[in-house]
């Protein structure tokens, strides 16, 4: 450890400027915006005014429901997932993995688009449908709840698997079969056994899920488009169609309140573990 | 229930999950070769024409130089400002040491479509700063807090007293630097190169607003062009590009061993 103080900031000060200077400083206004009255001074109208819209709100619950949904079902297959992928022995273990993660570093329009092939009107499951004579003319499956919900799972489930294998690689080896050898159904192993030894890998990839479904952009934009909006998405709108900035700021704050509480339930997790 | 049919049960259940995360790749892949001037899948016919055509689509060309330039130079000044941020944060008993942390983080944090209107609103406009410009602020801030934490993590492992017995042998503090510690950092500052590069490329929401005429990343320039046009070439570029990360990711993981720094 050097105690130099002076060249410790000369060397960390450039970085910490650059981000302040050019990336919170004008977000720190833009926040400031909604709370501007018409007059100057501090107002709450534009909140009022954003959630006396029908359609505002509906977006808004929405976007919370969409998230809660993807990051319910991320841990349902998440837990089935993790606990095959614990089960591997050693090489197999380590590509499946690979596997998961992958997808990941991938751009997410392309893995958003592969949807529309899926889903579209010539897409493989108006095929199979118009195919097998379920229907006359294709379905409108594409600017759905059931579409995006479909793409932004596929976008997230990865890093709720990712937070449960790293969990589940902790439990000790021997507690799952001593439950079972004590008679335990696999049911209450999964209740008694294997919820509270993860509980902290849920809550991470839930939050990381949570977090990614509310603040997407791209899923909502290609597979939704205007009919099924989401928080970025009606942001984008009120900006590029309407020019509102207020309703804009407004989205901006909660979709900041709500990442910024996400992060810090991470923070308080991992000091309270180390 | 038996071993084996453990065994099956469990291989099942991977074979699903890979299958919703994997199977739409192929999907693209096969809808890009298509030999129609629609998207269909599955294919009619197959060709490598969409293929083909993505490298002549002009506006392609240009995003895909931005997006490039923007990943390259942005990935770089974020390690030029990161590396020393890490090693200070590592190595000096710094007064606000979790401050510029935080600060330094906060990127990541910040929901980037936020960030995009934000520099549109009071920088572009106010300033008279080129969009250009502000994309490639807004990127490098975007990369700062993975060069950040990618670089402490690998600092984190090296011994200060390696440095101490530099200097005490007659280096500079700054030839410490270069000498000792940048040597045995290499890995973790590749590593860091390449997590930033693929973020800023794949990077949209912070870019979304920061658009100008002819001024398009890459994936915007995908966006705008599946608006107006459905034959297979963006599936096909989709594709690519699902090609180019994998082959990075390949390459990185067989040089760096790259998830040990992920």
């Amino acid at each position: 450890m050097f105690r130099n103080r002076r060249e410790g900031l000369a060397l960390a000060l450039p970085a910490a400027i650059f981000s302040s200077l050019l990336f919170l400083a004008p977000v720190a206004v833009l926040l400031s915006e909604a709370f501007r009255g018409t007059g100057g001074g501090f107002s709450l109208q534009g909140y009022v005014d954003f959630f006396s819209a029908p359609l505002n709100r509906t977006v808004f619950l929405r976007t919370l429901k969409l998230g809660a949904l993807v990051a319910g079902s991320a841990a349902v297959i998440g837990y089935a997932a993790a606990f095959c992928i614990v089960n591997l022995g050693g090489r197999a273990r380590g590509t499946i993995f690979g596997m998961v993660v992958l997808p990941l570093m991938i751009s997410p329009v392309a893995r958003t688009y592969a949807w529309i092939v899926i889903l579209g009107r010539t897409g493989i499951v108006n095929g199979a449908i118009t195919g097998l004579g379920l229907s006359e003319s294709p379905l409108r499956l594409l600017f759905t709840e059931t579409a995006v919900y479909l793409g932004l799972l596929q976008l997230f489930l990865p890093l709720m698997i990712i937070s449960l294998v790293s969990a589940m690689e902790n439990i000790p080896r021997d507690v799952i079969p001593a439950a079972r050898v004590l008679g335990a159904s696999w049911i209450s192993v999964f209740f008694k056994v294997i919820l509270p030894l993860t509980k902290e890998g849920l809550v991470i990839g839930g939050t990381l899920v949570f977090t990614g479904s509310l603040t997407a952009y791209i899923t909502p934009a290609i597979l939704g488009g205007s009919k099924v909006l989401m928080l970025e998405t009606l942001l984008y709108q009120r900006v590029n169609v309407s020019n509102d900035f207020v309703s804009a700021s407004v989205i901006a704050m909660i979709l900041i309140v709500m990442s910024f509480s996400a992060n810090l339930l991470l923070k308080k997790i991992a000091t309270a573990r180390s | 229930m038996n071993t084996i049919g453990r065994t099956t049960a469990n291989w099942i259940i991977l074979g699903l999950t890979l299958t919703f995360l994997i199977g739409p790749f192929l999907i693209i892949i096969l809808a890009g070769a298509s030999d129609t001037e629609f998207l269909a899948f599955p294919p009619q016919g197959l060709t490598l024409r969409w293929y083909a055509k993505v490298f002549t689509v002009e506006s392609f060309r240009a995003s895909f130089m931005l997006s490039m330039g923007l990943a390259i130079f942005g990935t770089l000044l974020a390690l030029v400002l990161g590396v020393p941020a890490a090693y200070a944060l590592n190595r000096y008993d710094l007064p606000g040491a979790e401050t510029v942390r935080t600060i330094v983080a906060a990127p990541i944090i910040v929901p980037g479509i936020i960030v995009g209107l934000a520099l549109l609103r009071y920088v572009v406009v106010p300033l008279d700063v080129t969009v250009t410009m502000a994309l490639f602020m807004a990127h490098t801030a975007l990369v700062l807090p993975y060069a950040v934490r990618v670089v402490s993590s690998s600092m984190h492992n090296l011994r200060g007293d390696m440095e101490e017995a530099a200097v005490l042998l007659g280096c500079s503090r700054f030839q410490a630097f270069t000498k000792v510690v940048l040597p045995n950092i290499r890995g973790g500052v590749l590593a860091a190169f390449i997590l930033g590069f693929v973020t800023s490329f794949n990077q949209v929401p912070v870019s979304l607003f920061l658009s100008g005429p002819g001024v398009r990343t890459l994936p915007i320039d995908m966006l705008a062009y599946m608006e107006i046009t459905f034959d297979p070439s963006v599936a096909a570029l989709s594709a690519l590009l699902a090609f180019m990360s994998l082959a990075i990711v390949f390459v990185a993981e067989r040089l760096l061993g790259f998830s040990r720094y992920v």
